[in-house]
């Protein structure tokens, strides 16, 4: 397998300006984030609302600038941050398209901006929402005569049509009706099976992971808590974290879950963090050490790939 | 807070500054020599002295240069005296301030009461009679040109009916609060119509939201008197932020007053300004200039303080 | 495939009624606005018939005739003549002339500099941002007659501008509009400003930004075309506001100067008149109102057709 795109000991940042009031306050988004993704691949961005998730989408597709650390683009994608071919699914399909715009130009934005003349971009425009499920005299229409399934096609014709080679999908189904969701599962699955593409899937929908990923990231308040394939995060969970999380989904927990795990307590503020391991405040297994010493991402007794980051992971 | 105050404070004088700069470039750009207007306007001046100050500011010397000699001067308490008056501007602009504060102060004490009760009316039954005839009235005070309000009062009420003198000076020496209220009446109807306006829409909008919060409704829960809601709760709740926006309408109500004294006759500081440009009285017109900028700054940043003070959700920060 | 397939049917087959025909039935609705407007079209085409109708009456604005002052209405003169025997009816359309054009092109002037600012601020923040902001604080703080007079007042040919030039109408006409508008631009900026930032946020600006758009790009696409709704109630708003300012600093003396007619400038000696020829106060101030106040009608009329919230 080939890397993609590697982060590197990524953190972001954000200055928040108190006011005349208070002192300027740093919020940290995200902090000593490190993964890969590889080539071909659906590589799955979990965790509760404000871990950090929309943030490292953002700061992938280069739309937010890193604090510190380097997001590296593999030989696949030319190594050049100018024209990085990632593109973004986003989840709420009303403003991810301009209202004022008819969808054919929507869609063939991506090639405008590469400079493609107006004929050729609408005549690929019109391909490619065909592979997308949509009639191609949907390019002359607005986006506010269709529903938001059919948006959420739109949005991904965008994305498609410039040919990319990694995906950031942030939580593209949670805005759907459930019937919908399906639908746009399928389609992303179908592409995927069309040609080579990677996913950056984020969800804080388990179920839809489970369907869908190759590998899991978890994060918590901007942390990487466990990296995992499929199969050994809903198999194995390492991390207290993902055991909580996978806890809460009766429907695809199985296997080893001790008693008493769901997840209790408020997600501190990501102003400022928990010293030591950010989780310790809802960790059932916590001990003194959790509290002074950030433990590192390291493999899971006996499970080399699975990565982990806890004093006493599983 | 007091770090905001303290820096709100610094930035006005900062904009005080800059004004200073800007204001003394314009008014170096009137027709006519400032510099010739200066000696003009200083009957102390004998011709040796004016020698001196035409080498000292110089004519030709360019306008930069000028604004430092003014600048420095002016921070030592000296603000040139006026070509047109032949008196120290200051005195002549102190009375003149105190003329235009009393006339705004009458606008905004009839203002507010007539503001609070027609947008009270109104907000009652929004879409209704009432309130569609004091919308009107309410479109009809910012379309009004007051220079053409004053004529018209002046020409109905002083020279058709004879009820009121047209000009808003009383011509005795000391005149009794009585005959000055008497002189006023048009000049202050006339601002008052111009200022009503603004506010009322202003009192509407807040009414009608406040009448429809949570907060209304419990009162009127507690059985309380539909008086007794609108009087107590409503009205009182739309009352905190009118603060600020009385005070910036204060600069509004200063450039009215300007139009209102000059047709009036009031010896205002609109007029002067007005006289001064007129008439290239250049330092008089400076300062005046820079008085009312003083005061609007002054007014605007009372404003945003009062707004951080009286704002619960900024001070929760 | 079949789970595609199914939702083809939901695709509209026929547009809905456009966004342009729901409004324009929902300005219809407003009957103040309708009337207003009415007005408004009225005095415009009257003001646009000056000219031939000086041709039709043999009557020429400008020749003064001191044997023929403050004539009563007559079947030459319809509203009688003024205090230096001009047709007075005439006057007040050349006049309503002046007062329109400066309203209409001081809107553009003022609404240009005004999105411009707007733009700026709101689409690039931080540092600009707090600049332009602090700058429009400062302008909405003058006092705006008083700044008006002074800018009226500056000597154009201390500028560098002949004597001829400075003093020609043209330029007279050019002074007025340009010096309102750099004190009238700071609503339609706070107003573009604001509308800028909403739309900054908007998902589609990070689409086309990660697709390789640079600022200008989004601006010009994505982001004017979708703020055009307040820019356009605000900057109908301020034409009545323009209109106003014009008639008072011609009133003062620092506007349109005679010959040339304008509403303000014919009242600058009204007061010598209040007594001798009174309706002669009345005449162009009622239209500056008529025409103010229509403005401000239509604005409203707008603003309510295109407030999204007063959709039934
Ligand atoms: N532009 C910003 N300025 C300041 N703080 C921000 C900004 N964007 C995000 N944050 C903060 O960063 C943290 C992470 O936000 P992010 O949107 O990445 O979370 P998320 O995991 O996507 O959450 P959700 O599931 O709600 O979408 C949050 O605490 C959020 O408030
Ligand atoms: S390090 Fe400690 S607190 Fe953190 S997850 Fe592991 S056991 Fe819990
Ligand atoms: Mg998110």
């Amino acid at each position: 397998m080939n890397a993609l795109v590697e982060v590197d000991n990524l953190n972001l940042h954000f200055p928040i300006d108190g006011g005349f009031f208070k002192e300027k306050l740093t919020l940290r988004a995200l902090t000593d984030v490190s993964f890969s993704v590889e080539e071909d691949e659906t590589l799955a961005i979990v965790g509760e609302s404000g871990s950090g998730k929309t943030t490292l989408g953002y700061a992938i597709s280069g739309l937010l600038t890193p604090t510190s650390g380097r997001i590296k683009f593999g030989a696949a994608l030319g190594g050049h941050s100018q024209d990085r071919p990632v593109q973004l699914v986003f989840q709420d399909p009303f403003s991810a398209l301009d209202p004022r715009m008819m969808v054919g130009d929507i869609v063939a934005e991506p090639l405008r901006l590469q400079g493609v003349s107006r004929a050729e971009r609408l005549q690929q425009a019109d391909d490619v929402l065909e592979q997308v499920g949509l009639p191609a005299e949907s390019a002359r229409r607005y986006p506010h005569e269709f529903s938001g399934g059919q948006r959420q096609r739109i949005a991904i014709a965008r994305a498609l049509i410039a040919k990319p080679k990694l995906i950031v999908a942030d939580e593209p189904l949670s805005a759907l009706d459930v019937s919908i969701q399906s639908q746009i599962l399928n389609l992303l699955n179908k592409i995927k099976r069309d040609r080579t593409i990677s996913y950056l899937f984020i969800s804080h929908d388990l179920g839809v992971v489970h369907h869908l990923a190759d590998r899991v990231v978890v994060l918590y308040l901007g942390r990487i808590m466990e990296i995992a394939s499929r199969q050994d995060l809903f198999a194995t969970p390492s991390h207290p974290y993902t055991q909580a999380l996978l806890e809460s989904v009766p429907r695809i927990s199985r296997g080893r879950r001790k008693p008493g795990q769901a997840l209790k307590g408020e997600i501190p503020t990501p102003l400022s963090p928990p010293p030591g391991c950010v989780f310790h405040t809802r960790c059932p297994r916590a001990q003194e050490v959790c509290r002074r010493q950030v433990p590192e991402l390291l493999p899971a007794p006996g499970r080399p790939e699975q990565l982990s980051a806890c004093h006493f992971k599983d | 807070m007091l770090r905001y105050t303290f820096f709100r404070l610094v930035q006005a004088a900062f904009v005080l500054l800059v004004m200073t700069f800007l204001l003394f470039m314009l008014i170096g750009m009137m027709p006519g020599d400032p510099v010739e207007n200066m000696l003009e306007g200083n009957p102390a001046l004998t011709p040796e002295l004016a020698r001196q100050m035409r080498e000292l500011y110089g004519v030709g010397v360019p306008l930069p240069v000028r604004y430092w000699h003014w600048l420095t001067a002016a921070f030592q308490g000296d603000f040139g005296f006026s070509s047109l008056y032949f008196r120290p501007v200051l005195e002549i602009l102190g009375p003149a301030l105190l003329q235009t504060l009393k006339l705004m102060v009458a606008t905004i004490m009839l203002s507010i009461p007539l503001s609070l009760l027609l947008g009270a009316i109104a907000a009652l039954r929004p879409g209704g009679w009432m309130d569609t005839v004091i919308s009107f009235f309410a479109f009809a005070s910012i379309s009004l040109p007051n220079f053409w309000l004053s004529l018209i009062l002046i020409i109905v009420f002083a020279v058709q009916l004879g009820w009121l003198p047209a000009s808003g000076t009383p011509l005795a020496e000391t005149p009794s609060l009585g005959l000055q209220i008497y002189h006023s009446i048009l000049p202050v109807t006339v601002l008052t119509m111009f200022f009503v306006g603004p506010l009322l829409r202003y009192v509407r909008a807040s009414m009608i939201e406040t009448m429809s919060s949570d907060y209304i409704r419990t009162a009127r829960a507690k059985g309380l008197s539909e008086t007794t809601v609108i009087v107590k709760h409503a009205l009182r709740n739309a009352l905190i932020p009118m603060v600020t926006v009385l005070a910036l309408g204060f600069g509004m109500l200063f450039s009215g007053a300007l139009v209102v004294e000059t047709i009036f006759g009031i010896l205002g500081m609109g007029k002067m300004i007005f006289d001064a440009i007129r008439y290239v009285d250049f330092n008089l017109a400076l300062i005046g200039l820079l008085l009312a900028t003083i005061v609007t700054l002054v007014s605007n940043l009372l404003a945003d303080l009062a707004y951080a003070w009286l704002d619960p959700r900024i001070t929760l920060k | 495939m079949s789970a595609i397939d199914t939702e083809l049917a939901g695709i509209p087959s026929a547009p809905r009624q456009t966004i342009w025909q729901l409004r324009r039935k929902r300005f219809l609705r407003n009957k103040p606005a309708v009337i207003a407007l009415a007005i408004l079209l009225v005095l415009s085409a009257l003001c646009v018939l000056a000219y031939p109708y000086s041709l039709l009456m043999e009557l020429d604005p400008n020749e003064t005739n001191l044997l023929m002052r403050f004539r009563p209405p007559s079947a030459k003169h319809w509203l009688g003549t003024d205090s230096l025997g001009r047709d007075v009816l005439l006057r007040l359309m050349y006049g309503g002339q002046v007062s329109i054009a400066v309203g209409v092109l001081g809107t553009l002037l003022t609404a240009l500099i005004g999105i411009l600012i707007g733009v700026w601020a709101g689409f690039l923040g931080g540092k600009v941002d707090a600049f332009l902001m602090r700058l429009t604080d400062v302008v909405i703080a003058l006092p705006m007659t008083p700044v008006l007079i002074v800018l009226g007042a500056v000597d154009l040919s201390k500028l560098g501008l002949s004597q001829a030039l400075a003093s020609s109408p043209g330029a007279v006409f050019l002074r007025i509009v340009i010096i309102i508008a750099l004190v009238d631009w700071t609503t339609i900026a706070r107003i573009t400003r604001a509308a800028t930032i909403e739309v900054r946020q908007r998902e589609y600006v990070k689409a086309a930004t990660v697709s390789g758009a640079r600022h200008l790009y989004n601006v010009l696409v994505h982001v004017l075309p979708n703020i055009t709704t307040p820019i356009t109630v605000a900057a109908t708003l301020s034409v009545g506001r323009i209109i106003l300012f014009e008639s008072t600093l011609s009133f003062l003396g620092f506007g349109i100067v005679p010959p040339t007619p304008s509403w303000g400038n014919m009242l600058t000696n009204a007061q010598e008149l209040v007594i001798s020829a009174p309706a002669l106060a009345v005449y162009p101030g009622l239209l500056i109102f008529l025409t103010v106040i229509s403005v401000n009608f239509v604005g409203d009329g707008i603003r309510i057709a295109f407030d999204p919230r007063s959709e039934k």
